[in-house]
């Protein structure tokens, strides 16, 4: 094996034991913990991939804002000094059943399956990603800025409270 | 040699602990973090594919536009999360039970 | 650059949704006690012209990839963008501030520049021509809806209506996307037509993958349309938003759905051939679509035979009639693409009409509870009158638009072959059945005695005038049959270059 190689094993056992944390633990605080680590991992393999740009924004956007959202969420509603924040669980049995299948059928799809394998050497991405949204991606770019506007608009109204409006 | 199988079963993985906690968090923001989970897995596999599959940046491009999306959704779901909240004291899902029938 | 000023000229609805969603929210912004007033006029305006660029497209019969094949252009995608457009159009205009009785004190501003943000997200998601484009046109349908179902902020159904809604379409979608990502590593494009041509050749070694890739695919089309299994949301999201909102969402984003589904099925998972399409590679998914849309329809109309709240009643029921419509795809022909238009056509009079009936009796009532009813003949013939004709037609009696709805589609599944005459015949049975609970209602409302001491209802004008517009509106069309079954004819043109 590579350096590469154990880099890959540290990212990817990171990723997936946190993001059983994530499901597994008993209280709110340690899943949005263990979610952190999920997504630092993901962003480290999006660099093994040679995804730099998408690393960059993996951190900024889904630690920096997205992980934040969720923490104002558990703190919002919950009492902060409950200190237990527990959250409810049930059907284990079965959920962990049809989890196991769909990891069966999903990994062994990705095994037999002959993928293309065109390939692309890593070289820095930022540049061209840029390059295509403006240029293919340029409606899709503008689109999603009409979706943040309603997002906007839509959470703004929603949590306003009646009398405001 | 780590190659396209070795990410897309991470992905499987991913995948299949988001729906683990789907079926079985009755928290609405657990709920929230499960989703980004399979979100996660499908933008992991995207990636892998733009490196060892297609040898194009598409899947980068639309990975991309899944994290906006994933932003918007989030902002959306903590903000009826909040006024359910206000009005009944609980974000579990279970008592989110008026509509039936 | 001169890429995007051709496609700029083939984009004229949306741009000028997006600039009224502009303006919209602008003036609301600037406040005054005007701005209601003015919201409203600069909405039905920006509709208004929207409708006109539509249907100046239709009639020219554009065709062409725009935006470098994010989009599509072509005679199908017009005719469903008047249809969405119009959609939009009657709901700010025929169901106001004044008649739902549930948005009285609410801001207008929000509401009619998240109606506008809606219609631009249907518009782009009935053109998509590239799966990025396609995800994200679907979200952004998906995401005002979210925020338009929670518009009742303080009331309980409604958060809990959107917050439904919301998971289960996060996951819907979500679910969706891997099937997009695994398609993606398939064919190496995100371009539908690119996707097409690959299939075309067939993908070497196991099939698992594109099984699985359609089966998800399935799933987000299926929440985008309320089919069964992915319907759960429906009913409740119906009884809990604000009724005019239930109203845009029975009609506009399920017929969004059905356009890029038959975009989707015809255009990409199947070949073009004259008059009719053969299935690409090795995935049946017409049987698939099959058994989703026969346990459409018998579940949405099964469940609906027991129901009182008079929204839950019609969720079930437009379930049921998301089953019929399906057959059109399924027929995989362009009499099926057409039965397709031409029940979305009749589908768009008939259950508006009905949702302005039952919001106008919430208005003066207060109770959306068919066991409130009884009586209503006698306090409101029109409004009763006009109910009854808006239920025959749902039921499909000749000669109301429901009727020829019905025929087209059922019509276009008997062309396929005698193997599918059963299929026929279950759509059949099914209409039969919903024959009961429609019927329910005008039995309510014509014959049971009740509420013998309230005051006949004093419906303003334009109220009157509007369930007249939609009572002509489902009566009429047959004696312009031709016209319109040659307008869906020529529509039936889907562009499927890149």
């Amino acid at each position: 094996m590579t350096a590469a190689d154990y880099v890959f094993w540290v990212f990817a056992t990171a990723t997936v034991v946190s993001g059983a944390v994530v499901v597994f633990a008993r209280s709110l605080i340690y899943s949005a913990f263990a979610l952190l680590f999920t997504f630092f991992g993901v962003a480290g393999l999006y660099v093994l991939l040679g995804a730099d740009f998408l690393a960059a924004t993996q951190l900024l956007i889904y630690v920096g804002g997205i992980l934040v959202l969720l923490l104002f969420g558990v703190m919002l509603t919950h009492r902060i000094y409950d200190l237990k924040l527990r959250t409810e669980k049930t059907q284990l049995g079965p959920g962990l059943i049809v989890a196991a299948g769909i990891f069966i059928i999903f990994a062994n799809a990705a095994l037999i399956t002959e993928w293309p394998t065109v390939g692309r050497e890593p070289a820095p991405t930022t540049k061209e990603i840029g390059r295509l949204f403006l240029g293919e991606y340029l409606l899709a770019f503008e689109a999603a800025s009409v979706l943040l506007l309603v997002a906007l608009i839509g959470a703004a109204m929603i949590v306003r409270r009646k009398k405001d409006a | 040699m780590i190659g396209l199988s070795h990410y897309l079963i991470v992905s499987a993985a991913l995948l299949s602990l988001g729906i683990l906690g789907l079926l079985t968090r009755r928290n609405a923001v657990n709920v929230l973090m499960s989703i980004e989970l399979i979100l996660n897995s499908a933008n992991v596999n995207l990636v892998a594919f733009s490196r060892f599959g297609a040898g194009n940046l598409d899947g980068q491009v639309f990975a991309v536009f899944v994290i906006v999306v994933a932003a918007a959704e989030v902002a959306v779901a903590l903000a009826i999360v909040l006024t359910m909240y206000r009005l009944r004291r609980t974000p579990n899902l279970d008592d989110a039970d008026i509509l039936r029938g | 650059m001169e890429e995007v000023l051709r496609s700029l000229g083939l984009f004229k609805p949306e741009i000028a949704l997006t600039a009224g969603l502009l303006l919209v929210v602008i003036v609301d912004s600037i406040g005054g006690a005007w701005r209601n007033g003015a919201v409203r006029i600069l909405s039905i305006a920006t509709l208004a012209v929207a409708l006109g660029y539509a249907v100046e497209l239709q009639v020219a019969g554009a065709q062409g990839a725009i935006f470098s094949g994010m989009l599509t252009v072509d005679p199908l995608g017009s005719f469903f963008k008047i249809i969405l457009v119009l959609a939009s159009l009657l709901i700010i205009t025929a169901f106001t501030f004044r008649a739902a009785r549930e948005l009285h004190g609410l801001g207008q501003g929000e509401f009619h520049a998240l109606i506008l943000a809606l219609t631009l997200s249907n518009l782009l998601l009935a053109g998509a021509n590239d799966i990025v484009m396609l995800y994200l046109a679907l979200e952004m349908v998906s995401i005002t809806s979210y925020v338009m179902v929670a518009y009742l902020k303080g009331d309980r159904m409604s958060n809990e209506a959107s917050l439904k809604y919301l998971l289960f379409g996060a996951v819907s979608t979500g679910g969706m996307l891997y099937g997009l990502s695994l398609l993606y590593g398939l064919t190496g494009t995100t371009s539908l037509p690119g996707i097409r041509e690959v299939l075309a050749t067939g993908v070497p070694g196991p099939q698992l993958a594109l099984y699985l890739a359609t089966l998800l695919i399935v799933v987000g089309f299926g929440f985008k349309i309320a089919a069964v299994p992915f319907h759960f949301w429906c009913p409740d999201v119906y009884q809990g938003a604000a009724t005019p909102v239930t109203a845009l969402l029975s009609v506009a984003p399920k017929a969004a759905g059905f356009g890029i589904a038959v975009r989707f099925f015809f255009g990409t998972f199947a070949v073009p051939v004259t008059g009719t399409w053969d299935l690409s590679g090795v995935i049946d998914w017409q049987l698939l679509l099959v058994v989703i849309s026969v346990a459409t329809m018998t579940l949405g109309n099964v469940a609906a035979l027991t129901q009182n709240n008079m929204k839950r009643l019609l969720a079930y029921s437009s379930i049921a009639h998301a089953g019929y419509i399906l057959m059109g795809i399924v027929a995989l022909s362009d009499v099926g693409a057409r039965s397709l238009l031409i029940y979305l056509f009749a589908y768009l009079f008939m259950n508006l009409g009905a949702f302005l009936v039952v919001t106008l009796v919430h208005l003066h009532d207060g109770t959306f509870d068919l066991r409130d009813y009884p009586g209503l003949y006698r306090r409101a013939p029109l409004l009763t009158l006009a109910m009854g004709l808006f239920m025959l037609s749902l039921i499909g009696i000749p000669p109301l638009v429901g009727f020829l709805g019905k025929l087209y589609v059922f019509g276009a599944v008997v062309n396929m072959g005698s193997g599918y005459y059963w299929y026929a015949a279950v759509g059949a049975v099914n209409a039969a059945i919903a024959g009961f609970y429609y019927l329910r209602v005008l039995k309510v409302m014509f014959i049971d005695a009740g509420n013998e001491d309230k005051p006949p209802l004093k419906l303003a004008f334009v109220d009157r005038a509007w369930l007249l517009f939609f009572a002509a509106a489902n009566l009429l069309p047959v004696l312009f049959w031709s016209r319109i079954d040659e307008w869906a004819r020529g529509a039936v043109v889907l562009y499927t270059g890149r």
